[in-house]
């Protein structure tokens, strides 16, 4: 159970895809200008992670050594057609203003990455915890960078506006160096906050 | 190793075709549905929507043989017409080339007056942030009020957004010609 646990919490802090192993970092700069974009884009990648490792975990005896990165994708790419045909059926709204991004999901390497290095390897219910602990970690790394980039960038958060009309934004904070510049802030918080609990362990 | 890839293939070939059978429909009732609320929004007032298609023959175009190289068969316009049977006004697509692709906007023209009533972006890939500011309701009220006979430019009538002259003509283009196709067309060579 506590290996299980420990599974699930890996990819919130520990492992973060973002801010740890730093992989996936392009639709991180692609779609944080808005931080409802940040959580969507996340819980789609979330549900293809989640699928995508229990079904490349139910299927690790039976594919073959080597064609499992193609057999990979091909489980992948169904699984973001999937989100994509739902969302722009149930959710057209978001549908559009995430559009070019959801087919991305595909090649965004954490997906492939926790395919090939987690779930090949371990039973179907740690794989599942594992994705999903990966996939929420991502959601709200995303989150966290679009919110701060919304923020400074257009002065609202959520889509509602905060700063009053006329005030000026940063709006380098809504191009791409702005996500470079959050995004390093941020690990940077992280690196300091991990230090410190090292420190304290000690 | 050739099998278990074929399999995987076909099943998830399968799975894909059972989702997009279910989903196409939705997805195109979406856009029809969405269409139609649009223009609802540019003509306030309206109860239904007649949709009013023309083909370049019909409507006389100096070449009918250039606008369908173009890949403009027939032209749609859309007729808003309100609860007692009394026509609004009519709304067109127009569509300019912004800075991430084209730019369609809905626009409604009153009846009476021939005048701009409303105007809506219907899709961009522009900068969000930047170029998606044409969505604003402070740059889209500008449009209100004109007719064929203004020049509908930026930097004349039209104040651009800051940092997004492109998509701020985008804008424009497709209001000005569309608008001058649409009232040459609707209004039958008057």
């Amino acid at each position: 159970m506590a290996r299980l646990w420990k599974n699930f919490v890996n990819g919130l802090w520990n492992e973060n895809p973002t801010f740890r192993i730093m992989i996936g970092l392009c639709p991180v700069l692609a779609v944080t200008t808005e931080a409802i974009n940040g959580i969507g884009m996340g819980l789609a990648t979330t549900f293809v992670l989640v699928c995508s490792s229990a079904l490349v975990s139910l299927l690790r005896k039976v594919i073959p050594e080597k064609v499992r990165i193609p057999a990979y994708i091909v489980v992948i790419a169904t699984f973001v057609t999937i989100v994509d045909l739902f969302m722009n059926a149930y959710l057209p709204d978001l549908h559009q203003v995430l559009g070019l991004f959801i087919p991305l999901i595909v090649v965004n390497c954490i997906v492939l990455g926790r395919a090939e290095a987690f779930a090949s390897k371990n039973s179907v219910v740690s794989s599942i915890l594992d994705g999903l602990g990966m996939g929420l970690g991502f959601t709200w790394a995303l989150t966290v960078l679009a919110a701060v980039r919304e923020l400074l960038g257009s002065g609202s958060i959520f889509g509602w506006k905060l700063a009053a009309d006329g005030a000026t934004t940063i709006g380098v904070m809504s191009l791409p160096p702005g996500a470079f510049i959050t995004l390093g802030i941020l690990m940077a918080l992280m690196n300091m906050i991990a230090a410190r609990q090292k420190r304290r362990a000690s | 190793m050739v099998v278990v890839l074929s399999v995987i293939a076909m099943v998830s070939a399968a799975v894909l075709s059972l989702v997009y059978g279910k989903t196409s429909v939705i997805i195109e009732e979406n856009a029809a549905r969405a269409l139609e609320s649009s223009v609802l929004e540019v003509l306030p007032g309206t109860a239904t929507v007649n949709m009013i298609r023309r083909s370049p023959d019909e409507l006389g175009v100096d070449d009918p043989q250039e606008m369908r190289e173009k890949g403009q068969e027939t032209t749609i316009i859309y007729q808003g017409v309100d609860e007692q049977g009394q026509i609004v006004g009519y709304a067109f697509v127009g569509e300019g080339n912004g800075y991430g692709g084209v730019v369609r906007v809905l626009v409604g023209v009153d009846e009476a007056t021939d005048q701009v009533l409303n105007v809506k972006i219907l899709n961009h890939a522009e900068t969000p942030g930047l170029g998606s500011r044409i969505e604003e309701e402070g740059f889209r009220s500008q449009f209100a009020g004109k007719t064929v006979d203004d020049p509908i430019t930026v930097n004349q009538d039209i104040q651009i957004i800051s940092g997004a002259t492109i998509s701020s003509r985008a804008v424009a283009d497709a209001v000005r010609e569309g608008l001058q196709d649409t009232v040459r067309i609707y209004r039958g060579g008057e």
